[in-house]
Formats: C-alpha cells, structure tokens, sequence
C-alpha cells in the first residue's frame, strides 16, 4: 500500500516538472503566415558608360514590371530610397533598405560597347539577411535584344526567390482580331508574354484558330479555313514557313497539340459526321486513331511526361474531360461537375489541369487535380475560354469576349491562386493564346 | 359512537322533518286589511282614467297584409291619419303643493370643522423591513447518493468479496467423491452486506469539497532539494520518477532541462504571432507544401544574436524548395524582431534558444 503511495506520488511529481523545468529549447509551431506581395526595391541600374545611362533606367523598370505584374512582389518607388546605388562594386548599405521594408534589392550594371554590345549584369541581396542572394549574373547581346535581357534578369530573381522558374523571357503566338463581329478578320501573331514585339504571321485572307506552340518554340501548329474546311498547318517560325500537316479528303482536321517530345502530335479529325483523336509522329508522318467512340472527341492535351492525354468528350451525354493513355485505351472520365468542360490542358508542372467550364450562362476559367478532384473555377464573365499555361506552371491566360455586338476579344492572365487577374494590352482584339516555353 | 356522531345524527333528522313538515307549521297568513270605499259618478270615474288611457291602436289587419304580387299597378298606400296625440293630464289642481320646510336642516352639509393648528413637518418614514440577506452558499448542494435502505435485523459481518451475493446465505457444496451420488455442484453465496441502521440523505456526509478548489499560483523559483540519505522509500520514489521521466527524455537529444518557469501560453502566442505576422506564404508555390523548422538563439533584449537562423530539420519538398521555405523562416524572424521579440526577461533562461516550425499546410491552396 504504502508503495502504491510512494509511485502515485512520484507520478505526480514527475508530471509536475514540465511545469518547471524545460529540456532543450523552447519550441513553437507557426501554422498562420500572411499573403501579401514581397517589397522589393529596383534602383536605376548603374550605366557604365553614357550611351547606357537611358537602357539602365529601361532595363531596371522593365525587371520591377515584370516582378510587380506576377503580383507576387511589390515595387518601392525610387522616392523612398534612403541611399542609391551610384556604383555596381560598392557594398549595400543593408540598414537604409531595411528602414524602407525592401526584403530584395536587385543592383545591376549597364554598359553599352562601341561595337554595339550591350552587357548586363545585376546583383540580388536578401536586405534582412544581410547577404547576396546567389551570385552575380552577366547577360550579353544586342542592343535591341535588351527587354530580353531584362527578361531574363528578372526570371532569375524570380526563381531565386520563390524557388521555381521564371516565365518573363517567353512568348505568346495568338489569334490577332480586326474589324466588326459579323466580319472579322483574324490572323495569327505572336508577341512577347507582355505584349511588346508584336509581329503577324499569317494575313487575314483565310480564318485562323488554335495556334499552339512546339515544346521548343520554334514551330506552331494551327488550324485554317484556308481550303474552305479546317485543315492543320505546321509553321515554323523562324522562316514563317508552313506546310499542311494532313489532307485527307472529305475530312476536316483541327485541335492539334504538340507532345513533349516534339515529335508526337495530337489532333481531331472528323469524318463522316464523327470525330475522333488521333495521333501522328511528325518525323514519319504515321498516324494513329486514338478514340473511337460515336461521340466527339476533341481537343487533346498530353501530360508533361507525355504518357496522358485529356481530352473533352460528350459521350455522356454532356461535354466532359476523360484522360486516357498517350497509346490510346479506355478512358477515365475526371470532371463530375455540374454544366460543360472543356478545351483541358495539362500543366507543365503535371499537377493540374486547366479547362473551360460552362455553367448556369457562365463561362469560368478552372483548374482540377488530375484525377478530376479539388476543382477550383478561377474566373467568371459573359465568356472566358481557351487557357494556356505559362512555362512555369504558375499563370493561366485565356480569352475573354465581352457581351455584345461590339463585344471585343482580348487577352486575359490569371495566378492559379484565382489572385491579380489582369489584361494583356494587344494592339488590336486578340483570341486564342499558346504560351511558349522559355527561350534559350 | 361519539358524541359528535349523536350530534349530527339529530341535526340531520331536524333538517329532514323540518323539510316534509315544514309548511305545516307555517304561521296563520296576516289578517285582510279593511280599507273603506266611497261611491264615485261614472264622470269622475272617466275624469280619473281618461289620462292614463293608453292612445288607441289601430287594429286593421289588413293593412298588415303584404300585397297581391299579382297587382300590376299597386295603389298607393292610403295615408293613415295621425295617431292622436297624447293627452298629458294636467296635474290636479286641487291637489295642493306639499309644503316645503321653512328651515331645512344642513347641518349635515356643513363642512367639517377645520382642526386645531396643521404642522407642515415631514412625516418620519418608517424604514422598510429589511429582507434577511441571503447568501450564497459556499458549496452547491449536490445530490448526494442515497444510502441502502435495507437494515438487517441482526449486524451481519461482511461476506468474502468473491462471494456471490444472495438472499439466503449457503455454504459451497463440494464434491467430495465419498458419496455415491452426484451431487449438483453449488456455489458459496452470502447475504447482502447491511448496516445496522438507516442513514437519510440529511444525515449522510457530503463527498463533495467544503471549498471550491483553486489552481494555486505558480511558485517563481523551484527549491532545490537537498540530496538525503538513500532509503528504501526514497529507492522507490526515485525508481518511479525515472520510468515517469523515460519517455520525455526519449523524445528530446538535449538532456540539460532549464530551470525557471516557462513561458505560459499568451506569452507563447505573442510570440507565434509576432512572428507569424511576417512570414510571407504564397500559397501557389510549390515551396507551401514544404515545413522547416529552424532554431535561433536570442539576447536578453530578444534579438537574434548575429543575424544567425539556423536550419534544423525540414519535410517535404525538393532541397531548393526547402531553401526557399527556409529563406523565407528566416526573413520572417530577422524582419519581425524589430527591437527585440516580446519576451519576459525574467524568463530569458527559457527563450533564449527557440526553434521555430514553419508549417504552411493550413495555407495551401487546395
């Protein structure tokens, strides 16, 4: 009895002790964190000589675009500026940017060579934490390749700090739109992510639709009206070169897409009222039906890794995604919800896929799992449709048509947060975006 | 029979003879009045009765009649001569007016004499009664449980505690193979236990505490204890204490404890906050599915000491996700500490190494 005492009690105590004595250091769990921008200051960059000193402002503003306009970073006006940055080489007075809240300083240095050279290069520095962030960076090329240059200055800084990559130094190759909605003239064109160098592809002759860029940028493939029926042209761009990619008569071919490897192209055909999927290898020219169901199966899009395909089908009943293996095979229907699905594309970071959702009089932009679940609709309007991935996976730009009929097609971009939807300014209407993979 | 019976019996009788007997013993009705009468003429006879006939009625019956729906053209309602007016008799002039008293008395309508001299003094207020406090009792009257009811009529020691329970008390029958028959075998069983009398709820004491039991304050500094000369008690203690302690020192690889009080939970919680108000997440990162947890070691004025934040361990996520995950722990203490976390000094010994986890799981968009 008295040992049952004596252990209770020595229990007691020894849960009494956490109360009083601590082993080891006092630890915390932070699950509530903010969502907000990052600041960051972009001072002028420094111009090495004086044919620099006007590309060292461009240059510098163009990196806080292209940072402030992923809504990810917040730009700290000059005026705020306690000290300047008057050399490349001069330590940073990390105190001065500390009193202004800059988490990221970006330096960099501009100098224009006589034989037309221009140079590059930029510092990043975490100002809290007192040291550079990655080393030193140097671009070289022309003079007229500077808003590159910039590009590629700020997807560094981008994947520096948020540990993914960049997409600033990409390209988009859209549908360019004139003229009233009952005549419309469209062609295609393709400009940087942010709009600037514009240049047309195609002339309006014939009507254009689908534009869809190769895994390394360098060739589209779209769908003409240019025979009377849709048929799928293979352009490459350096040369706007184009071919057709099939001719078959009585058939009508559209929705093509490029596989990863370049190679492998996926694409609609209908014949005799069906339409199925189908598969061609472009060094070959083989090709292979994919579907063959009495429905319409359209608009394929393979996984990153090229061994799925989604797609849009109604053979529900109602237009829905169905992903399938790359060699064809039964498919597995993914969206249950309720109103229509379509024109899916898989990410390329390969966990989710994007689709135009119909709904209740509504056209939604939206992303899902893979497997159809943790749907989340990120727009809403009279008509959103047609999304295209950045090369990092992070943004989604799509069509959006305003009512009416003057109603005007434009682009559109959106984080896959649902956050800082925004405009893309075009020179003229615009439809249809592929966003191209990184350049080299 | 008592005699509130005999009483009643004849109070009843009475009232039941009384009720059929009754009228026999009414009294004689009271003798006829004689009043005289004199002769009156028919005139004065009609003189006294003609203002208090009564108008005459028109008793036509015909006119009552509804009309022949066969008349096309009714005639028109012949009109009725008024009925005559009545005839107010005048009052009798012979009659004279009584009399009206010379001296009516009013004494009756007088006002009542005013008294003496009116003293304008408050009147004293009588202070109300007071209610008799009622306070609150120290302790809730709990239910309390009843206690057996059952009394034996003799004290009856406790049976075995493995002993069935049962009305009649029996010894065990065993088999002891002797016998040639084979007997049921029985189990053992003993009455209920019972008291030697009844306890009511008022009587019974109360399990419940005589006072609300408060947590007491925390003691600032514990007393180290002198070591004492090893006995078997404290053998035993101490063997104890060390199985208690084995799992929490399993758990963690630093063995030196701290002494002083720890922080309690608001002070925990200002200080997640503080922090958590500056660590940035971006739910659309890959680097928000990563959890770091990273260590620090603070000065008495709560700043980081040299700037240095320190990865411990991380989970999830590639190692440049974990990078950033833990650049962005970093920032988040480097950039909140400001003029140092809001910590008790007095507490310095507690706080001075912290390790902070990260986890955005709660943030992740999914």
């Amino acid at each position: 009895m008295m040992m049952r005492i004596l252990t209770l009690l020595a229990a007691f105590v020894a849960l009494s002790l956490p109360m009083t004595v601590q082993a080891g250091p006092l630890r915390i769990e932070i699950t509530e964190g903010v969502i907000e921008p990052l600041p960051f200051a972009a001072p002028d960059f420094v111009a090495e000589s004086g044919a620099a000193r006007q590309l060292a402002q461009d240059l510098a503003q163009v990196v806080a675009d292209d940072l402030a306009g992923t809504g990810l970073f917040r730009q700290i006006p000059d005026s705020a500026f306690i000290s300047q940055i008057s050399s490349f080489s001069s330590p940073v007075q990390f105190a001065d940017w500390k009193a202004i809240n800059a988490q990221a300083l970006i330096t960099g240095a501009v100098d224009l060579k006589p034989g037309g050279r221009l140079v590059v290069k930029f510092r990043l520095y975490d100002v809290f934490a007192g040291q550079e962030l990655g080393s030193g960076l140097q671009f070289a090329g022309t003079r007229e390749g500077w808003r590159r240059m910039a590009h590629k200055v700020a997807d560094t800084v981008y994947s520096r700090i948020t540990g993914e990559g960049g997409y600033f130094d990409s390209r988009v190759v859209y549908v360019a739109e004139t003229g009233p909605k009952g005549d419309r003239k469209k062609r295609l064109a393709i400009m940087d992510y942010d709009g600037a160098n514009v240049q047309y592809l195609t002339d309006s002759s014939s009507i254009v639709l689908a534009p869809r860029f190769s895994p390394t940028g360098d060739r589209i493939l779209y769908t003409s009206y240019e025979t009377g029926f849709p048929r799928i042209y293979l352009l490459d761009v350096a040369s706007v070169r184009r071919r057709v990619l099939e001719e078959q008569d009585g058939t009508m071919s559209f929705a093509p897409r490029f596989g990863p490897d370049g190679q492998a192209v996926v694409y609609s055909v209908t014949r005799g009222g069906n339409t199925d999927i189908y598969r061609m290898n472009l060094a070959t020219g083989q090709t292979r039906r994919l579907t063959s169901a009495p429905s319409i199966e359209t608009a394929p899009s393979f996984s990153p890794d090229g061994s799925k395909i989604v797609f849009e089908s109604d053979r529900s009943g109602t237009q829905q995604l169905y992903v399938m293996d790359a060699q064809g095979g039964e498919p597995r229907r993914i969206s249950f919800g309720q109103g229509r699905y379509g024109t899916p594309v898989w990410s390329p970071r390969g966990d989710l896929i994007a689709f135009t959702k119909q709904s209740k009089g509504r056209f939604h932009i939206g992303v899902m799992r893979t497997d159809g679940s943790e749907e989340r609709l990120l727009t809403a309007s009279f008509l959103d449709e047609g999304p295209t991935w950045s090369p990092n996976g992070r943004v989604i730009m799509f069509t959006r048509e305003t009512q009416g009929a003057g109603g005007q097609s434009s682009l559109y971009s959106v984080d896959i947060t649902g956050r800082n939807l925004k405009r893309l300014k075009t020179e003229s209407g615009a439809s249809d975006p592929a966003w191209s993979p990184l350049q080299n | 029979m008592n005699a509130g019976q005999y009483i009643s019996g004849v109070a009843h009788i009475g009232l039941i003879g009384w009720a059929l007997l009754g009228g026999t013993f009414k009294p004689a009705p009271e003798p006829f009045e004689v009043t005289e009468v004199s002769m009156i003429s028919s005139e004065e006879f009609d003189a006294m009765t003609a203002p208090t006939e009564a108008p005459s009625l028109d008793t036509d019956l015909a006119a009552l009649t509804p009309p022949d729906p066969e008349v096309t053209e009714p005639e028109p309602p012949q009109a009725e001569a008024p009925d005559p007016a009545p005839v107010i008799a005048e009052p009798d002039a012979a009659a004279p007016p009584p009399e009206p008293e010379e001296t009516p008395d009013v004494a009756a309508l007088l006002p009542p004499e005013p008294p003496g001299e009116i003293e304008d003094v408050a009147p004293v207020l009588v202070p109300p009664v007071e209610a008799p406090v009622t306070t609150a009792p120290d302790i809730s009257d709990r239910p309390q449980t009843r206690p057996t009811t059952r009394v034996a009529p003799e004290p009856v020691a406790p049976p075995d505690p493995d002993v069935k329970i049962d009305d009649i008390a029996q010894e065990e029958a065993v088999d002891d193979g002797a016998a040639d028959i084979q007997r049921e075998q029985q189990e053992q069983t003993a009455e209920e236990e019972a008291a030697t009398e009844i306890v009511t709820e008022a009587e019974a004491s109360s399990s419940a505490p005589s006072t609300s039991v408060r947590p007491r304050t925390r003691p600032t500094q514990v007393a180290r204890t002198e070591p004492e000369p090893d006995t078997g008690t404290k053998k035993a203690v101490n063997e104890a204490l060390a199985q208690a302690l084995a799992g929490g020192q399993a758990e963690t690889e630093t063995p030196a404890r701290l002494s002083g009080p720890r922080l309690n939970f608001s002070e925990k919680e200002a200080l997640r906050v503080a922090v958590g108000s500056c660590w940035v997440v971006d739910p659309g990162a890959r680097s928000s599915s990563v959890t770091v947890t990273v260590a620090v070691t603070l000065d008495r004025n709560g700043l980081v000491e040299g700037n240095v934040v320190r990865l411990v361990s991380s989970e999830g996520g590639t190692d440049e996700m974990v990078e950033v995950a833990f650049r962005k722990a970093r920032r988040a203490i480097l950039r909140c500490q400001k003029q140092g976390f809001p910590l008790p000094p007095e507490k310095y010994e507690q706080w001075r190494e912290i390790e902070m986890t990260f986890n955005p799981e709660k943030m992740r968009i999914k």
